[in-house]
């Protein structure tokens, strides 16, 4: 009996030294790309895929933004080029983020995929204008200087 | 997980409320119940009320706590105790009961809140219970027949009747088989035949043969033979056994206001006891197989699977026929010899087949259980128009995919609808006087043809008067006066949205949102709807629906660099034609002649946009296609093969910028990993007119 009670005490003052050492800060995983010299972060959560060797087809009567299909492993996932969509002048982008937006499957155009980092929620603070960069739901100050945009996959979408 | 406890009560329910109703339609018909379905009935209502107990649906429990003590008397004392004048209302308090449970199970799935006024239905049910109750000198009840009380009688001892004359006391109930039509003349044979035997009797009604208005009162109370004594009856009853169309018969004692002096009862009893389990394992037989069959499909389907999870397998597996044949065929192997790789990929590909095959057949389901929901539809309407009907149901069996079962449904029911409505004549009379049967019917049938299902309704009722039809289309609009009109045409008419020959409004249909909805909820599931009708012999609806919509035959054409599918039963051919058969007009549109008929051009790439592809019509080839009223030629680069293609539909984000409006209907994969676009060959050429 007195054993147990020993071993439960034990258990309990191992539990309090562990979250000790990680002081409580929320943070999420971002994947950083860029496109026209931007560096934009999408919770690494939603993204699904990144993909550099695909063949879009091309879909007729949709908005030029809208580069075609691809097919990921079977599944016939939509391509947007963020340049086009942002009315910026075309480039051949080569990589492809296949993200989440609400279920549907939507890949993204990037220039190049950077780096994943951790951000800490309270650093993303708000767009200060909305006359700003458009589609963007918040800002934040990345450890080595650079400033993410954070991409809002819905707006992206949806207008 | 509370989610999915309700998700199981629901289905649960959902399949005991299905199961409720084949019992019932098949019991009302037989005019009782056999002992199986009333432990059936029994084992439902206890179910469903303990799972509503458990989920707290109050209204649901008490409603089926009390059907449930009504047919726990009815178990204990057999069906007898219930008599045969509260039969109907005991049938119709129990198809109420349905409609009251299924639509509280809509409002559960709807979320909406429960009603609270169950008051109605829960005293119907009290007052049957009081009646069954309160009826103790009911023949099983009690165990001797009063007037044979010297003389013990067996539980199934004769009915009592009243006589029509005192010195004929010894009847034959006789009933003949529903909807078998003519009952007069039908008692009027039976009376024939019975004065082989004996010629000393007397009926009820008395003028059958000569009264056809006696012929309702027959098939409603049935038709009696009143014989002076026992003897005579006895050496009637083959004849009556014999008779053509007799369902059921009974022998009825009348009772007797002489004191029971004379030895006849002893005998008739004895009479009765070889009568009497006749009849009762007549209908006992009668009425097990069919309910037995209405249940058929509920036990087959052993376990219950989220169709989301099939459709998964499926998306798999046809992934995996596409990587086996890109590893088979992979350019890597290309020159080497490979003997036992080659056995290997062999048999691989049988076993791919074969998966696929089964994944396939796994969202097949037969089409039964929507066609037994139509017995409910023409039974409720025939008793509330007052037309006599019945259903005859041909290839229940057939199956085809879940999602097209679902999609039918609706349209099935509303053409039944239709038909018990309109389609069959007001009176029963104007039925007789063209020779038909009185009792009309509706005809519900399925059948495989290849890779379609076709499913007809028919009704043998009054049939489609085109000439009204034409008027009323020339009326609205639809159609223009002085234009000749083929059969088929005017018939297509009542397809259009808004037409409605009814100019009363019931409350089945005439709402002028038939017909064409009908061909809408067809049309998405690749479906199409064609209506036949002969004057005065009725009409026949033909749905033909592909077996499932995730695989079809097309075709694969090139437009520069991009593909395309069409659809191989829209095809009519395909031609080369040089730069001198093409007819231009005034407008910049272009024609071709084909068989004495000139038909449009459509030229793919500048209706899509696209920068690459022939513009030489004598470099590309024409896709001569027809589809519902348009036909027109398609001008492609290039004529790539058939192919048996799994259909993926657009991912809805492209769906959102109404491609489908261009002839876009989905896309699929093929082989080789590449996609290919499915056309929809009626939206391209709206889209192309549209555009022009």
């Amino acid at each position: 009996m007195a054993k147990t009670e020993e071993l439960m005490f034990a258990t309990e003052a191992q539990i309090d030294e562990y979250t000790d050492q990680l002081p409580e800060i929320a943070t999420d995983k971002y994947l950083i790309f860029s496109s026209d010299g931007l560096m934009y972060g999408i919770k690494a959560e939603l993204v699904k895929d990144i993909n550099t060797d695909y063949n879009i087809t091309y879909l007729p009567r949709v908005p030029n933004y809208v580069r075609g299909v691809i097919n990921l492993r079977g599944q016939i996932v939509p391509i947007v080029d963020i340049r086009l969509r942002l009315g910026k002048p075309p480039r051949d982008s080569f990589c492809c983020v296949v993200v989440n937006v609400d279920g549907n499957e939507v890949g993204i155009l990037v220039d190049m995929v950077e780096q994943m980092v951790d951000v800490p929620l309270d650093t993303i603070l708000p767009v200060p204008t909305n006359s700003g960069q458009a589609m963007v739901s918040g800002m934040c100050t990345l450890p080595d200087g650079h400033t993410m945009l954070e991409l809002d996959c819905e707006l992206l979408l949806h207008d | 997980m509370g989610d999915s406890i309700l998700d199981m009560y629901l289905y649960e329910t959902n399949t005991l409320l299905e199961q409720l109703d084949g019992i019932l339609l098949a019991a009302e018909e037989a005019d009782t119940f056999s002992e199986d379905s009333v432990n059936e009935i029994f084992r439902i209502m206890h179910t469903i009320k303990g799972s509503s107990a458990m989920m707290e649906f109050s209204s649901l429990m008490t409603v089926a706590h009390r059907i449930e003590d009504l047919f726990f008397l009815i178990r204990e004392k057999g069906m007898d105790v219930v008599p045969e004048q509260t039969r109907p209302a005991l049938f119709d308090m129990l198809f109420q009961a349905v409609d009251f449970f299924r639509g509280e199970i809509e409002k559960v799935e709807n979320d909406e809140p429960l009603s609270q006024s169950i008051d109605h239905i829960v005293n119907k049910i009290n007052s049957l219970i009081d009646k069954i109750k309160g009826n103790p000198e009911s023949p099983a009840a009690t165990p001797a027949a009063p007037a044979a009380s010297e003389a013990p009688a067996p539980a199934a001892a004769p009915a009592e009747m009243t006589a029509v004359n005192q010195a004929y006391l010894f009847g034959v109930h006789v009933f003949f088989d529903e909807g078998s039509g003519m009952e007069n003349l039908r008692a009027f044979m039976l009376t024939n035949s019975i004065k082989d035997y004996c010629s000393d009797f007397v009926c009820v009604p008395e003028n059958a043969e000569t009264d056809p208005a006696t012929s309702d009162i027959i098939a409603d109370q049935g038709f009696q033979i009143w014989f002076r004594t026992a003897e005579d009856r006895d050496m009637a009853m083959p004849a009556v056994k014999n008779g053509g169309s007799v369902r059921e018969y009974q022998a009825v004692e009348a009772a007797k206001p002489a004191p029971a002096g004379e030895p006849a009862p002893v005998e008739s009893s004895q009479s009765a006891k070889e009568a009497a389990p006749a009849p009762a394992k007549e209908a006992a037989s009668k009425a097990a197989p069919t309910p037995a069959a209405g249940q058929q499909h509920a036990k087959e389907s052993l376990i219950s699977v989220n169709l989301s999870k099939l459709d998964q397998l499926l998306a798999v597996v046809s992934e995996i026929v596409i990587t086996e044949s890109m590893v088979t065929s992979s350019p890597d192997l290309r020159g080497l010899r490979l003997d036992n790789f080659t056995k290997s990929a062999r048999d691989l590909r049988k076993l791919t087949d074969d998966l696929q095959d089964v994944s396939m057949s796994l969202r097949m389901v037969p089409v039964s259980g929507t066609f037994q929901k139509m017995n409910r539809i023409v039974r409720d309407m025939s008793k509330k128009l007052g037309k006599r009907a019945k259903l005859t149901l041909i290839g229940e069996d057939t199956e085809v995919d879940k999602t097209i079962v679902d999609a039918i449904g609706d349209p099935i029911m509303h053409i039944v609808r239709n038909s018990m409505d309109h389609g069959l004549e007001e009176n029963e009379a104007d039925r007789v006087a063209v020779g038909k049967d009185p009792v009309g019917e509706v005809i519900l049938s399925a059948r495989h043809t290849g890779s379609e299902v076709i499913i007809e309704i028919k009704d043998d009722g009054q049939g489609v008067d085109t000439q009204a039809v034409l008027n009323k289309a020339i009326r609205q609009g639809l159609a223009s006066p002085d234009h000749e009109y083929s059969q088929k045409e005017i018939l297509n008419f009542l397809m259009m949205p808004g037409f409605s020959t009814n100019t009363e409004v019931t409350e089945y249909s005439g709402r002028g949102v038939g017909m064409d909805v009908v061909k809408k909820n067809v049309a998405d599931v690749g479906g199409t709807v064609s209506i036949t009708s002969e004057w005065g012999k009725g009409m026949t609806t033909t749905l033909k629906i592909p077996l499932t919509m995730a695989i079809m035959d097309g075709m694969e054409v090139s437009v520069g660099d991009s593909m395309f599918t069409i659809p191989i039963n829209s095809i009519q051919s395909s031609l080369k034609v040089s730069a001198k058969d093409v007819i231009h007009d005034p407008a910049q549109g272009e024609m071709v002649k084909i068989r004495d008929n000139f038909y449009p051009i459509i030229r793919a790439k500048e209706l899509f946009c696209m920068e690459q592809g022939c513009d030489n019509i004598e470099e590309g080839i024409l896709m001569w296609v027809e589809s519902g009223e348009h036909s027109y030629c398609l001008f492609v680069d290039e004529l790539l093969g058939e192919q048996q293609i799994v259909v993926k539909p657009l991912p809805s984000y492209i769906n959102s910028f109404n491609v489908k409006n261009f002839g876009i209907t989905g896309c699929s994969i093929l082989g080789d990993g590449s996609i290919s676009i499915i056309l929809d060959v009626i939206n391209v050429y709206t889209a192309a007119h549209n555009i022009y």
